[in-house]
């Protein structure tokens, strides 16, 4: 009655009867929360925070191709993560160096 | 001595990925501590409500991937704890906890 590939998907080693699916599944929301984070203000992002997300994603980009059972699910949102909260990183560097130019420029007058 | 060469030897040891992803996610621990003292305001509701359903989905996913991995487990485990005791600093001052001042009022 079901279609075989779908059959062998659903009961995959990794697939979602299985944690391997839904805890990489979940981290999807860790990432999508760091994109909603993008319209907070630079001022409220954390620097530790974003730190350890950009390079824990690409540590666990590699560690999820060498596990078993391999897990492309866990690789690409892994890798979604870092970039994301390298981009949360860049804004808020951007925005710390400009207030400190305003800042000195302030000084300067 | 050799109980140390066996670990650094160890299919979960300092020279395989299995180590060093589990290390890295310990960044999220010290990012959380650093974060305790910061002011309520700072906390993102979003992301700390993600993190702990995150670990509590990891603490399972380090439990049952091969080779198990009790570092990760034990990171998650602290990151579920730090993340919690973070969102409830957040919600106490979003207003959604009852602040404790008015428990000791009403007595």
């Amino acid at each position: 009655m079901a279609n075989p590939k779908l059959q062998a998907l659903w009961n995959h080693p990794a697939g979602p009867k299985t944690i391997h699916f839904w805890a990489p599944t979940f981290k999807w929301g860790l990432t999508i929360a760091n994109i909603l984070d993008s319209a907070k203000p630079p001022e409220k992002l954390s620097y530790p925070q974003q730190s350890a997300l950009a390079s824990t994603g690409l540590i666990w980009a590699r560690y999820s191709a060498v596990i078993t059972p391999k897990n492309w699910n866990l690789l690409s949102v892994s890798f979604a993560m870092s970039v994301t909260a390298m981009y949360q990183l860049s804004r808020k560097i951007q925005h710390d160096l400009s207030t400190k130019n305003q800042e000195v420029a302030i000084e300067e007058e | 001595m050799a109980s140390f060469r066996a670990f650094l030897n160890s299919p979960v040891g300092p020279k395989t990925t299995h180590f060093w992803g589990p290390v890295a996610n310990w960044g999220f621990v010290a990012a959380g501590l650093a974060d305790m003292n910061k002011p309520p305001e700072m906390i993102s509701g979003n992301m700390t409500a993600a993190m702990c359903v995150y670990s509590a989905l990891f603490m399972r996913f380090a439990w049952m991937v091969q080779p198990r991995n009790y570092l990760l487990l034990a990171c998650h485990v602290s990151n579920e704890t730090v993340q919690l005791y973070q969102l409830s600093r957040w919600a106490r001052g979003q207003g959604y906890l009852a602040p404790k001042k008015d428990e000791a009022a009403t007595e």
